[in-house]
């Protein structure tokens, strides 16, 4: 479906697009290379302060808090994992960003941020955001350890600290697919992001500080006058279809590394 | 034990236990933020009766509300909801409990791509298909529908009914929008009441065919007290999600300020957040917030009556 859609835009550019890093449909421009880009760095950033905190979750929850505890806590990610993105976003635009601007500014003794919506507040959103996805998966398997092994574990005399860390690496396929699926949510989350991350989509950076865009946000923030230029509705189509055959890799990945492990 | 490893211990878990609140904290923040901004906001927009019922202000206006979205928002989290669930459900027992069939299998990694999948996809999907279907759909079942209808009504006062909940349907309308929900909590549904169903003990399952009803009645009654939480649970977390999702909307509901029909573009709380938040006007801004405080309230609502009823049982 999205290929047919985007079809005229291949028949116009070939896979050329992908690498064009300019977006101006008046000037019949349709790269979207700053978008791959974009999401890339975003979601890697994400991604490396989401898994820490989502390791820290599932050991917090499983280890250390008292059954009843357990509930709340484990309710209070739930939650996370149910508010409404587009409430992230609200908070990220107002709080969130200007927090950080300010924060980054003074640590780095500078303007190095010049403005409260870039592609680091997109990134720290989305770690707060992914979270929970990746704690739930790592929780999961964290349950499986076996009691036998973890009574072998305890009975070499293993401190807590070592016996979790070695929990940990028996379900290393868990945290891995927790580590993709987190990924995968990260590349297509939409709103939130296109709320923060300052929607410069002329033009290609790799500056974490500046303003740039992502495939998703560039969708959504360019969807509404893209029915005004002959090839600007099959560009984003292209750009869906490429958000999608990300989406099919990843969440693939990640289900073939959580059922690999499993009886 | 060595006093190393013990301090290391603690230093150890200690991190842990920090990146682990670290992770909730930002949830506190988010409600906090949004209450304390938004409540005042009601406020000032005109109280909370007329912020619910009446439409969004205008740049220049002084008052105003979430009325028209709120409704849509209902409307079709109620639609996307029923639908996601009648057809999520099924295909959920499906693949928990028919595992050996082939289609199941395909089943369920179908299912577990597209629970992850993201939503604004599903959204330009459904745009895509309507925009294929809209033309067929107005002229053969919809137009004669819509028409029969009418006549039959009359000049009751259902006549103008006809038009704002059946058809002929614009290329925005609130069933693709319904639409698009369904498919987002189809996945969530299915993947929930599978697992419920496959944690079954064994014991219970075989007593349950052994006693010779139909399949039927196994799957549906004796199995019925060990799902039926989780497959609520389920249902409700679900619809708190697709109650707060803007991204599918975007390109099949669209977004409106009026009390419009459904057959035509619709408002949703979340779109007008989206729209609002980022509008240089500041009542627009205020009401913003306000509409943030009324779907946080909603979404709050449905989450903790899906765990009271969790934890009840």
């Amino acid at each position: 479906m999205f290929f047919i859609k985007a079809y005229p835009i291949f028949a116009r550019e070939g896979f050329a697009m992908f690498l064009q890093t300019e977006w101006d449909p008046g000037a019949q421009k349709y790269g979207v290379l700053q978008a791959l880009v974009g999401t890339m760095l975003t979601s890697v950033v994400a991604i490396a302060l989401a898994m820490p905190m989502a390791i820290g979750v599932a050991v917090t929850i499983n280890e250390v808090l008292p059954s009843r505890l357990r509930t709340i806590f484990g309710s209070l990610v739930d939650l996370t994992a149910t508010m409404p993105t587009v409430l992230f976003g609200l908070w990220g635009f107002y709080v969130l960003g200007p927090f950080l601007q300010n924060a980054v500014n003074t640590l780095a003794g500078g303007a190095v941020m010049t403005s409260p919506s870039t592609l680091f507040t997109a990134s720290v959103l989305l770690a707060i955001m992914v979270t929970p996805y990746a704690a739930a998966v790592i929780r999961e398997g964290y349950a499986l350890v076996p009691k036998a092994v973890e009574e072998a574990i305890y009975g070499v005399g293993a401190t807590r600290l070592e016996a979790v860390l070695l929990k940990l690496r028996y379900v290393i396929s868990y945290v891995l697919g927790g580590f993709f699926l987190a990924l995968g949510r990260a590349m297509g989350e939409t709103v939130a992001v296109a709320m923060v991350v300052g929607g410069n989509y002329a033009h290609l950076t790799t500056n974490l500080f500046q303003s740039g865009i992502t495939i998703s946000s560039l969708i959504a923030l360019q969807f509404g006058n893209a029915r005004f230029y002959t090839y600007a509705e099959p560009a984003l189509f292209a750009a869906a279809l490429l958000l999608a055959i990300f989406g099919i890799a990843i969440n693939t990945a990640a289900i073939y590394l959580i059922q690999k492990w499993q009886p | 034990m060595t006093s190393t490893r013990k301090v290391l211990n603690w230093i150890g878990m200690g991190l842990f236990v920090l990146l682990g609140v670290a992770a909730t904290i930002p949830l506190f923040l988010i409600i906090i933020d949004i209450y304390s901004k938004g409540i005042d906001a009601i406020n000032r927009l005109g109280g909370l009766w007329h912020f619910l019922t009446s439409e969004p202000p205008s740049p220049l206006s002084k008052s105003g509300g979430v009325g028209p979205p709120l409704i849509g928002t209902l409307y079709m989290t109620a639609l996307g909801a029923i639908g996601g669930f009648a057809l999520g459900f099924p295909l959920g027992v499906y693949i928990g409990e028919m595992r050996r069939e082939k289609l199941a299998n395909a089943a369920r990694v179908g299912v577990n791509v597209l629970v992850e999948f993201p939503t604004i996809t599903i959204g330009l999907f459904v745009y895509a298909v309507m925009g294929l279907v809209q033309d067929d759909l107005n002229r053969y079942i919809l137009g004669p529908v819509s028409a029969t209808l009418k006549a039959a009504l009359g000049n009751s006062v259902f006549y103008n009914y006809v038009s704002w909940f059946v058809g002929p349907l614009d290329s925005f309308n609130a069933y693709a929008g319904a639409a698009a929900l369904a498919l987002v909590m189809i996945p969530y549904v299915a993947l929930i009441t599978a697992s419920a169903y496959a944690s079954v003990a064994q014991p219970l399952r075989e007593a349950a065919y052994g006693i010779g009803g139909r399949e039927f009645n196994a799957l549906f009654i004796v199995m019925r007290k060990v799902v039926s939480r989780a497959v609520l649970t389920a249902a409700l977390i679900g619809t708190a999600k697709i109650a707060g999702e803007t991204a599918p909307l975007l390109f099949t509901a669209f977004g409106n300020n009026y009390y419009a029909p459904f057959t035509g573009s619709t408002g949703a709380v979340s779109l007008w957040i989206y729209a609002a938040s980022e509008t240089p006007y500041n009542v627009q801004i205020m009401s913003a917030y306000g509409a943030a405080a009324v779907l946080l309230t909603i979404i709050l609502i449905l989450f903790i009556s899906a765990r009271i009823k969790a934890i009840h049982d």
